[in-house]
């Protein structure tokens, strides 16, 4: 078990720089996710914790001690590639012991070691098995074999489960979380659905272009993005961003949007203390779907109500996702599951302008 | 719309699998035929060629014109049939197809795993190797024999068959290891597995297809060479093909056309077993290599 430090990592491939001064702090037993968009550099930075490709400048500590120059060996890591990459002319059970083998680690003991983790895995009955005799989450589980076997520091985890379908991924899903909780080691996990990060992650990286956009917990990165990217890629369905003005109407600082019909909709702003600078300008408003809603608004102080038309129904079980006009733009409200609202009606929403986010429109930085 | 076959249908998908089954009993006949002759001859004695009826089965069976090519017929000088010719051509094809195969294993991995700058030069200069005429290399590759005191020995013909294959061979596995995963490498880089530990246990394993494409092609060709023997063999190293043409060509006595068809069989009977006991791998390793690469 160890902490992980990252100082100004910089990576770059010839001049494509793609990890620009990358900060980062894992605490033992934590489990970081890196996420962001393909080609942000989260995989690079996995594969220069783990040794696999050499960083261009900074420093990367595992525990204690600097990991530089340091065979991936060597590091008390162990890694689980989004192919598995299982060796596939060995044995389930050749696969899960090759890392021993190499060690010099003795037959029996090998085998002890292997028959304790396919328990775990609840594998056994696949040890003599050739890889391309397994199913996909069964390799997936021999690969997570492969890794626990090393009893590693950190574990390193690269987009594992997105080659599983659907439902399987969500089970593995929880299955890693357990894993988390019983092995209590250090966890750093790539992935680019955000869904995995939320649920998994006790910190969570967001990354673009090899910049971190955002490190913070799960809670925060939802509740307070820094910036529109985060505010963005976060969140299914994703936040509203709507383009409005800020007006001063009396006293009160009002966010102005117009629908289709050029018919202006007002929602007041309140506790945000930059946002006097930007009168008369326009910003974004980030509004996440489930603050826009169908609930009582007497039930919720910070709570308006605005008419609004529903140009599309999506019907979801649980909730139902009605998309509705708003400032040029079509946002998505999340309605209780068993609303019955129809296309071209026009209903009364409920804004709850507590979760709203500001964005200036050029840097799409915060408003705080 | 109807999807159940009317009878129609299965009448005229019949008819057109006769068809195609006739066009290809044909086919398959006339590319037995030679095979055939020369069979149907090699057994017959060299009055019954003589009278003609090359097609028809010999009325007297007999081995000897086989026992003649295989160990008395006059070769160039010697009458020693071909055996001790079979067995260069075999201490020549063995040692060539070996070192050729591992090296453009290893050329192939180091070109797809352990890329370092340049790489693509190196690999495009070994690929222009399989476009240079044999012909053209003849009298430097004679100096360079010379200059390593290797002239007309067989090891000399195994070094100037391995330069001229390891393009070939680097081609196949370089194709085959560029579809294989990157992320097994790392995986075992991060178990400890070095250089050649990943080359020996993760890669070769796993490269049974494009083997056995690297060892028939390597194994027909060399086998079947003529210009590099007769141009750079002595009287000791001298190989199959060339002695078989020494045999068919001499310009001394009775022409003996059944000794003359046991030769060529004798000749061609190695590649031919590699080819039955591996044939089937070879069209699928070479889809693999081809068409993944």
């Amino acid at each position: 078990m160890a902490t992980v430090k990252i100082t100004n990592l910089h990576k770059s491939y010839g001049s494509v720089e793609v990890l620009k001064g990358i900060n980062l702090f894992i605490e033992d037993g934590g489990f970081l996710v890196l996420v962001g968009p393909s080609g942000c550099g989260k995989s690079t930075l996995l594969n220069t914790i783990a040794g696999l490709e050499e960083i261009t400048s900074g420093k990367i500590e595992i525990g204690e001690n600097s990991v530089a120059g340091l065979h991936p060996s060597k590091r008390n890591i162990a890694m689980v590639f989004q192919s598995y990459a299982l060796y596939p002319n060995m044995t389930v059970s050749q696969n899960i012991s090759f890392g021993m083998e190499m060690k010099g680690v003795k037959k029996p003991e090998r085998e002890q070691a292997v028959n304790k983790v396919a328990e775990t895995l609840q594998i056994s009955e696949l040890l003599n098995r050739k890889p391309g005799q397994l199913s996909g989450g069964q390799r997936q589980r021999v690969a997570m074999g492969r890794a626990i076997v090393r009893e590693p520091e950190v574990f390193l985890f690269d987009e594992p489960l997105s080659n599983l379908d659907a439902k399987l991924r969500i089970d593995m899903r929880t299955e890693i979380k357990r894993l988390h909780k019983r092995l209590g080691s250090t966890i750093i996990y790539v992935t680019h659905d955000q869904i995995e990060a939320m649920t998994l992650a006790t910190k969570i990286a967001v990354l673009k272009d090899g910049c971190i956009q955002q490190f913070d917990t799960p809670y925060e990165i939802y509740n307070n993005p820094n910036n529109m990217f985060v505010a963005n890629f976060m969140g299914a369905p994703a936040m509203n961003l709507i383009e409005g003005k800020i007006a001063k109407n009396k006293k009160n600082i009002e966010f102005e949007m117009k629908n289709s019909k050029s018919e202006t909709i007002c929602l007041p702003i309140q506790g945000i203390n930059d946002i006097e600078q930007y009168i008369d300008k326009t910003i974004i408003c980030g509004i996440r779907p489930e603050s826009i809603n169908d609930l009582d608004p007497s039930l919720n102080k910070s709570a308006v109500e605005r008419e609004v038309v529903v140009d599309v129904v999506e019907p979801a079980g649980s909730d139902t996702f009605a998309v509705v006009e708003l400032g040029e733009k079509q946002i998505v409200a999340r309605l209780n599951g068993n609303s019955k609202v129809s296309v071209g009606e026009k209903v009364k929403l409920t804004f709850d302008l507590s979760q709203t986010v500001f964005f200036d429109s050029e840097t799409e930085d915060r408003i705080r | 719309m109807n999807i159940t076959p009317t009878k129609n249908t299965k009448d005229s998908i019949k008819i057109s699998r006769i068809f195609i089954y006739l066009i290809l009993i044909i086919f398959a006949i006339y590319y037995l035929l030679p095979l055939y002759v020369m069979l149907t001859n090699s057994l017959k004695p060299l009055e019954e060629i003589r009278a003609g009826g090359m097609l028809n089965l010999p009325s007297v069976w007999t081995l000897d014109p086989w026992r003649s090519a295989w160990s008395t017929a006059q070769i160039g000088v010697d009458p020693s049939g071909l055996k001790p010719y079979f067995w260069n051509s075999i201490s020549m094809v063995i040692p060539a197809v070996i070192l050729t195969a591992i090296l453009g294993a290893m050329n192939g991995y180091v070109l797809t795993k352990w890329q370092f700058k340049g790489h693509g030069i190196v690999f495009g200069m070994l690929l222009l190797s399989c476009f240079i005429p044999f012909q053209i290399v003849l009298i430097p590759m004679a100096k360079m024999l010379g200059i390593l005191g290797m002239a007309g020995t067989t090891s000399g013909l195994v070094f100037v068959h391995l330069i001229y294959g390891l393009g070939f061979t680097t081609l196949f596995f370089r194709n085959y290891y560029a579809a294989f995963p990157t992320e097994i490498i790392k995986a075992a880089q991060i178990d400890g597995a070095g250089f050649f530990r990943i080359f020996w246990r993760v890669l070769l394993p796993s490269s049974a297809p494009i083997i056995v494409v690297t060892v028939i092609w390597q194994f027909t060709n060399i086998w079947n060479d003529f210009l590099f023997g007769a141009s750079f063999a002595d009287f000791d190293s001298i190989p199959m093909t060339v002695a078989l043409n020494n045999l068919v060509n001499s310009s001394t006595g009775v022409k003996e056309y059944n000794v003359h068809f046991a030769g060529a069989i004798l000749a061609a009977l190695p590649t031919l077993v590699v080819y039955i006991v591996s044939g089937r791998y070879f069209v699928r390793g070479l889809m693999a290599g081809a068409v993944k690469g």
